[in-house]
């Protein structure tokens, strides 16, 4: 809120006091606030408050260019921004009834695979720090610098790597990629047992995180969660599997559920989901260099391309839980209307303000981190 | 192979029940329908019961200036068919009000909350209208086509020069990148001529 718009109110006398959480706390990722009224430090009653990150960015693709929004779209989710761009591209590529080359599909899952385990590390090293342990937090985010330096080799963008085209991807592996990425791949395996000692057998933490914001499968179902939060209330459902898209029904790996639905168990599945993620990775290194073909299917001058008209809806299985791109093209050159569904519109807003109703404050931050909401997808 | 009949028989069965549905195949695992306003919570209802779409994907809007019509498109998927249905219905542009599905879907919520202020179409019966991302914004619902981001920014905000008095000074002897007023990113285009103060 705006300085100048605010009112101080008179309220009845009460035990209760409303307490803005956020939109600039550490433990969220991204700025994004709830409104909580406290008993004690009990949350009696809470409201999210999105908005901090509003960049409209579906207003502003409706005045670019097919091809300029490519550079738009990873940004509008900060710590996995791969599958924005995959899912944009295929989107197009729907559209225009472009086959997009098989060795661009393996290369797109490489891509998409390596930000998952980023944003995963990222997610529980996050959930370890709202906990207090701050040491997890500083391993997970400097593992995941190994990985963005693959992504800049790759692709020569760290964080957004605006990689894909519609039609295939920017550039091949580089020489010796693949094993570079094989070495940091047995690395982060070699990391697991250390994270395990210090987060997932630490009594602190299973004191913690053990029960905090449950949620049963049916809940789960009836509030549209989905992702990891959907697969730690026992329902085994994967975008990659049930959906398949790209080259995932090549691969093999296995979906990692828990029973709970508690924070525990969300964090849980997350750092099991990066162990298969990396399986898919070490697939790919073998099936690639097998893989021969261009890397992008030729598409007409990209400044002046008219997209036919019709519509498409993708859907990708992002780290977050499933991520929808409905695009409208009447026939010209820019968008007619581009609608991201950001998996976490769902379990950022009603689901959060569901969860964190009854707890006490000190797990808000905790809860948030376990759901992994990632607010610039909400705000968009 | 009957497997993979099978979610379209089933589906076939329940559209029939609905007068006036169009159904067309997309893709293997993409169904279209079109249906009038009016039917389109039953169908909805129908789909969510008797055919195991639990889940609501996403509402999204799309704006029909030239037909003075929204379209609304409910995405919907089923985990027992492994099926995708977008359900495809058009409403007035104006008054622009609709029926909320909040009672049959949940996430309806936060969708018809987002198109509500995005685009004004009103929802009956949606459990929160209030304003979510634009908290403080007092303008038209900006995602309309009419509305002219450009337009908007030159008739609220003063453009500001920032270049330092050293970069002036270099200019007026005739150095440094001087951009042409037309050709600068942000144009004063459509706007009257700055009035000289001195």
């Amino acid at each position: 809120m705006r300085a100048e718009n605010y009112e101080a109110r008179n309220h009845p006398p009460s035990n209760e006091f409303e307490i803005n959480f956020g939109p600039n706390h550490p433990g969220i990722e991204g700025n994004y606030a709830l409104k909580v009224k406290v008993h004690g430090d009990e949350i009696v009653a809470a409201r999210a408050d999105g908005g901090y990150l509003h960049r409209g960015f579906e207003k502003l693709m409706e005045q670019r260019l097919w091809i300029q929004n490519i550079a738009l779209v990873p940004r509008i989710c900060v710590p996995d921004p791969a599958p924005m761009e995959v899912a944009y591209s295929m989107a197009v590529e729907q559209l225009c009834g472009l086959d997009v080359p098989v060795r661009a599909q393996w290369l797109r899952v490489l891509q998409l695979e390596l930000s998952r385990v980023a944003a995963h590390l990222f997610t529980f090293g996050g959930h370890a720090a709202t906990t207090g342990m701050y040491t997890p937090m500083f391993w997970g985010v400097a593992d995941r610098d190994l990985l963005l330096d693959l992504f800049e080799e790759l692709t020569g963008g760290r964080v957004y790597s605006i990689y894909n085209i519609p039609g295939g991807v920017r550039r091949d592996v580089p020489d010796g990629f693949l094993e570079r990425l094989s070495t940091t791949l047995d690395y982060i395996d070699s990391r697991l047992p250390d994270y395990d000692n210090l987060l997932f057998t630490n009594q602190v933490f299973v004191t913690r995180a053990k029960g905090t914001g449950p949620i049963t499968q049916a809940q789960a179902l009836d509030w549209g969660v989905t992702g990891p939060n959907l697969r730690a209330t026992g329902l085994a459902f994967d975008v990659r599997r049930d959906d398949p898209y790209l080259v995932y029904d090549e691969l093999d790996f296995d979906i990692p559920t828990e029973q709970p639905g508690d924070a525990w168990a969300r964090t849980l599945v997350r750092r099991n989901e990066l162990l298969q993620s990396i399986r898919i990775l070490r697939q790919i290194i073998d099936r690639l260099p097998g893989v021969a073909g261009p890397i992008r299917a030729p598409i007409p001058n990209p400044l002046a391309w008219r997209v036919p008209a019709g519509e498409a809806y993708v859907r990708i299985e992002s780290s977050k839980g499933e991520l929808g791109w409905y695009v409208v093209s009447d026939g010209s050159e820019k968008p007619h209307r581009v609608h991201v569904r950001g998996p976490s519109s769902m379990h950022a807003v009603q689901v959060l303000e569901h969860l964190v109703t009854g707890c006490r404050i000190e797990d808000v931050a905790q809860i948030m981190f376990s759901l992994d909401a990632c607010p610039p997808e909400v705000d968009r | 192979m009957n497997e993979a009949h099978l979610p379209v028989e089933r589906l076939s069965i329940i559209l029939g029940e609905v007068k006036d549905v169009r159904v067309s195949q997309r893709g293997p695992r993409r169904t279209r329908l079109d249906v009038a306003a009016d039917a389109l919570p039953a169908l909805l209802e129908l789909l969510k019961g008797r055919a195991g779409f639990v889940h609501l994907s996403a509402i999204s809007c799309v704006d029909w200036p030239k037909d003075g019509q929204f379209e609304l498109v409910y995405h919907l998927w089923s985990y027992e068919l492994d099926l995708l249905v977008s359900a495809h219905t058009r409403i007035a542009r104006d008054p622009g009000v609709y029926v909320s599905v909040y009672d049959i879907y949940h996430p309806a919520g936060f969708f018809e909350r987002d198109i509500h202020e995005m685009y004004g179409v009103f929802f009956e019966g949606a459990p929160d209208m209030e304003k979510f991302i634009l908290t403080e914004w007092d303008g038209p619902p900006p995602m309309r086509k009419e509305f002219d981001s450009e337009a908007w920014v030159n008739d609220h905000f003063d453009w500001q020069d920032y270049r330092p008095d050293w970069l002036l000074e270099l200019e007026a002897q005739g150095g440094g990148i001087v951009i042409p007023p037309d050709e600068q990113r942000f144009s004063r285009r459509g706007l009257p001529e700055a009035e000289d103060e001195s």
